[in-house]
């Protein structure tokens, strides 16, 4: 068996009464792209800082290549990009990288680093000169520079422009079809399912859900019918069969269904002057939010 | 740690104007005008005029750097370096160790404008003691910035900077020579590393109102030793808390 390159297992960090990771055990293979996805306060970035060693859980373990993170960061196996900050305002674009390279035992050049995070133009800007997304790009490269095997990115698209971002994956697919690990943390549903072998589903400092994009979007399967009801009533709605969840507004409804069949057929029978029907499978966001959506029902 | 880093973090201070003017440039323009407030044409007075500025230029570098701390970690860039094989305490010695190599500019230039235009002579030995003595005294110092770079937050280190250095400059026999002080002021200067700082220079241009080598180096070695105790305490307890 290979090693896995992250194994966390039993992981729980609690601040004060919040549990904000409660129990997380997962592994992720050589060769992964993970997306780990969530709701704010779900857990992500906890366990994201208690993967690289930036916090010391309470109990259970990490492991990174088969070793503690610390000595996988003075390895320079793991590179990350966290979330915010993390640049310098007295320092140029090449410097910073520069200096980080400095510090690692093998880097690779800081012109490569730079290039394929896409900012070789950039290396003499300073960090006050640059927008959100060439900063993010900046980060990105400092991930970069250690050529790190396991690449670890909290948020990494936040603040860039659409064609930025997907400039950005663009890179990041060229580094990952290099066999490298990646697992990131975003609130981009189409980033996950786009980009991710698997997502992992974290609410309330657990994983809810874990498995490819098709496998978790099928966790929550059903499908959502929308139409137009004269006369609707929330109460008439909440009596169809097969519903899980509806939403009124005046005449216009929305139903998640987990048979939308025996859904529609109900309501045409009640309601024979229903129109404007329209009824799609519910896509990643869909279970994102009837996942996540579980917690306000168990509180 | 490696030298293009300390290159590079030392490239970045000098960047600074605020640092350029306040310990390179304020000390030397002080001196001149110090000699001409005070010495009075007397020969004797300007040397340990010279040995005041070198001082206060040392002791302003290494402080200046070391609160430079609290400002890296509220930019984040301090959790980035946690991610390199740089140590926590790699990088306060680097801090310090840029402190001290920026402290050189004033130690040489201080001595060097007092050699050429003031006309100060001394011997090797001399030279060796207002320079490389004081450079040396101002390790503490580094400390110290350390450790307000380590309680104070980025917008707090300015001003608890200027409470440190103001009183270290003013009763420690920088800005107010110690031959103008009343004796009680005297005695309460001895208490302040900037006190022993200066003796150490003074020592070699002066014998009114010097203390012994000894006596100098032993009271700097104790605040390093103290402070130094702090800065490792404070750092403990800082990655304790993650």
């Amino acid at each position: 068996m290979t090693q896995a390159a992250v194994r966390l297992t039993g992981l729980r960090k609690h601040y004060g009464d919040v549990r904000a990771v409660d129990g997380v055990d997962l592994t992720i293979a050589p060769g992964e792209v993970v997306a780990l996805l969530g709701p704010n306060g779900a857990g992500k970035s906890t366990t994201v800082d208690m993967m690289l060693g930036l916090t010391r859980p309470d109990s259970g373990e990490v492991a990174i290549f088969g070793a503690a993170p610390a000595e996988a960061v003075s390895r320079g196996a793991i590179g990350a990009m966290l979330q915010g900050g993390a640049l310098l305002d007295d320092a140029t674009v090449g410097e910073m990288v520069g200096m980080i390279a400095s510090l690692h035992r093998k880097p690779m050049p800081v012109t490569e680093a730079l290039r394929r995070a896409g900012i070789e133009d950039l290396a003499n800007r300073r960090g006050t000169k640059l927008s959100g997304g060439q900063k993010q790009r900046v980060r990105f490269a400092v991930a970069l520079v250690s050529d790190p095997d396991l690449l670890v990115l909290d948020e990494p698209t936040a603040a860039m422009d659409v064609s930025s971002r997907r400039e950005f994956w663009r890179s990041m697919h060229a580094y990952t079809n290099t066999g490298r690990t990646v697992l990131f943390a975003t609130h981009y549903l189409e980033e996950a399912e786009e980009f991710a072998d698997r997502v992992v589903l974290m609410r309330a400092g657990r994983i809810v859900a874990d498995g490819s994009v098709a496998e978790v979007r099928a966790l929550a399967s059903g499908r959502t019918l929308r139409a137009e009801v004269p006369g609707v009533t929330a109460a008439a709605v909440a009596e169809l069969p097969a519903v899980t969840e509806y939403d009124v507004r005046g005449d216009r409804i929305a139903v998640s269904s987990r048979d939308s069949d025996a859904t529609l057929r109900a309501l045409l029978s009640r309601f024979p002057d229903a129109h404007d029907i329209e009824i799609t499978a519910i896509g990643l966001e869909g279970a994102f939010l009837t996942l996540t959506a579980d917690e306000e029902n168990d509180r | 740690m490696s030298v293009k880093f300390l290159i590079l973090e030392i490239r970045r201070v000098l960047r600074s104007p605020r640092f350029l003017i306040f310990t390179v440039a304020f000390p030397v323009l002080l001196f001149l005008l110090y000699v001409g407030i005070f010495a009075n044409g007397q020969r004797s007075a300007v040397a340990p005029l010279m040995v005041s500025m070198t001082s206060f230029g040392a002791m302003a570098s290494a402080l200046f750097v070391g609160t430079r701390v609290a400002v890296e970690r509220k930019a984040g860039w301090q959790r980035q370096l946690r991610l390199t094989p740089l140590s926590g305490a790699g990088y306060l010695t680097a801090k310090a160790a840029t402190g001290l190599t920026l402290a050189l500019a004033p130690v040489v230039l201080v001595p060097l404008v007092g050699a050429l235009a003031e006309g100060v002579s001394l011997g090797a030995g001399g030279w060796l003691r207002v320079t490389l003595g004081v450079w040396l005294a101002a390790i503490p110092f580094a400390l110290i910035g350390l450790l307000i770079g380590q309680i104070g937050t980025a917008d707090s280190v300015q001003p608890m900077t200027q409470l440190v250095m103001l009183p270290m400059a003013l009763l420690g026999g920088i800005f107010i020579p110690i031959d103008a002080m009343p004796h009680w002021l005297l005695r309460v200067s001895h208490v302040l590393p900037s006190y022993w700082m200066s003796q150490i220079g003074r020592g070699a241009v002066t014998t009114d109102l010097s203390t012994s080598l000894g006596q100098d180096v032993l009271w700097v070695a104790v605040w390093t030793v103290a402070v130094g105790f702090a800065v490792v305490r404070r750092y403990r307890k800082d990655s304790a808390r993650v």
